[in-house]
């Protein structure tokens, strides 16, 4: 880890969610930048002592809200992420449209009342273009923040559940909730982009 | 121990995507058995789990049994039942809507879920028609009646297929 | 209970399906579901669709001034320990 060229290239590929992650636990994104500092510098100091019991992105996920948590208390945070993650989860949520769904009483209620289309029927360029994952990226950006926070950790950069749990303090039944209303939020939006496209 | 195993066109399994050789051991994963095992089917569980290909699978030691179905280490397959093709399945789902057709003659509020059957059993798979005759016995005569015709359907795949004699 | 799953049941399940989180009761009674319900299995299907979207989507860039500074940090750092 004595490359620059490498170090480059870890911090543009996690340095955007260790700004967004840190924000959760201090109150401006000033001092969310210096805690980003920190940590990359934690990251530098320690690497050769990383001994790869854990995953790198375990580690420097660690390293992160450890100091993050530290300045946090420091800079007297004002809504912990904690309550944030309760207050979302408050209220019940149903993830498909319950409409999609034959009403109660009638004569096979719960089932679909039609068959939702699939995506990959269209050609892979199609649902994997950037048009699309414009699409994902605008839903996202809309979701309450502790949706938002857990789907870009688990789906984005490609957290353990653990990890997001450990750095979040959510159960794992809690961050599952979340996340799941995040994806569920996301799958709805491109079921009608593609409807709209086709129309 | 024999047992049997449906499957997904050219022997693929339909959750793992796993393509089965003929004849050879295959093993999973001993760590996650219950949820990685193998899974294969005796005859009351063969409702559950229609899909394009039977077969008759040989199963390792250590056999544990889950509700519909029976787990194990490891599993080879032996030979394919060829008599569960497309034709069998129309047969039986045809038999289904035969026993729905009981029903609604002596619970005449069935009529509407006989016709619905009916109607869909050309274009939805034998076990699409197995689960909705299953749930409308269910509707009219609770789980026993839901459990009564999961029985005669495992009966009626015993009797057309001949697995009496296979296992 | 009822003997089978109910579509409107399964959708709420499909992602501590797909995170291996379900009971061993939970999962049979949901891959029993899937050989019976095709259009389950297409909204699994766009479930995972959407996630390798979602995998996709890049944050936006760290603030080049920000990312100018770390490197310099960097660079201080290894000056100071050469």
């Amino acid at each position: 880890m004595g490359d620059e060229a490498a170090f480059v290239e870890l911090v543009g590929r996690y340095g955007a969610l260790m700004l967004q992650v840190a924000r959760l636990y201090v109150p401006t994104r000033s001092v969310a930048e210096e805690v980003v500092q920190e940590a990359w510098l934690g990251v530098v100091k320690g690497i050769d002592r990383f001994e790869g019991r854990s995953s790198f992105k375990t580690w420097l996920l660690r390293i992160l809200t450890n100091i993050a948590k530290t300045r946090g208390a420091r800079e007297g945070r004002s809504v912990p992420f904690s309550a944030l993650a309760q207050a979302e989860l408050g209220a019940a949520e149903a993830s498909v449209d319950p409409d999609s769904f034959i009403p109660r009483g009638e004569r096979w209620a719960s089932y679909w009342s039609s068959a939702p289309p699939r995506f990959d029927d269209l050609p892979e360029v199609r649902l994997m273009s950037a048009e699309t994952v414009a699409v994902a990226r605008d839903v996202i950006e809309a979701l309450p923040e502790a949706q938002r926070t857990v789907i870009t950790m688990r789906d984005m950069a490609g957290f353990a559940p653990e990890d997001v749990c450990e750095a979040l303090d959510l159960s794992e039944g809690n961050q599952r909730v979340l996340l799941h209303r995040a994806r569920s939020k996301v799958r709805r939006a491109l079921e009608q982009h593609f409807e709209e496209a086709d129309a | 121990m024999k047992a049997y195993k449906f499957l997904l066109p050219d022997r693929v399994a339909p959750f793992t995507g796993f393509r089965w050789p003929v004849g050879e051991w295959a093993e999973a994963d001993r760590q996650a058995l219950c949820t990685a095992g193998i899974h294969a089917c005796d005859h009351g569980d063969l409702p559950f789990w229609l899909l394009d290909e039977l077969w008759l699978i040989e199963l390792g030691e250590s056999v544990v049994r889950g509700r519909h179905k029976l787990v194990a280490p490891n599993g080879r397959l032996v030979r394919r039942v060829e008599a569960w093709d497309a034709a069998a399945g129309e047969d039986f789902s045809a038999a289904c809507i035969e026993r729905v057709r009981g029903l609604a003659a002596r619970r005449p509020d069935a009529a509407g879920h006989l016709a619905d059957l009916a109607g869909w059993a050309p274009h939805v798979r034998p076990a699409a028609v197995a689960s909705l005759a299953a749930r409308a016995f269910e509707a009219f005569e609770s789980r026993k009646g839901y459990d009564d015709e999961r029985a005669e359907q495992s009966a009626w795949l015993v009797g057309r297929l001949g697995l009496d004699a296979a296992a | 209970m009822a003997a089978e799953l109910t579509c409107k049941e399964l959708v709420e399940l499909v992602t501590e399906y797909l995170d291996g989180a379900l009971s061993l009761d939970e999962l049979e009674r949901f891959e029993e579901h899937l050989v019976y319900c095709a259009p389950c299995v297409t909204h699994v299907e766009q479930m995972r669709d959407t996630i390798r979207l979602v995998g996709a989507v890049r944050e936006e860039d760290l603030d080049p001034v920000v990312a100018d500074e770390l490197l310099a940090a960097f660079r201080g750092w290894r000056e100071d320990t050469a």
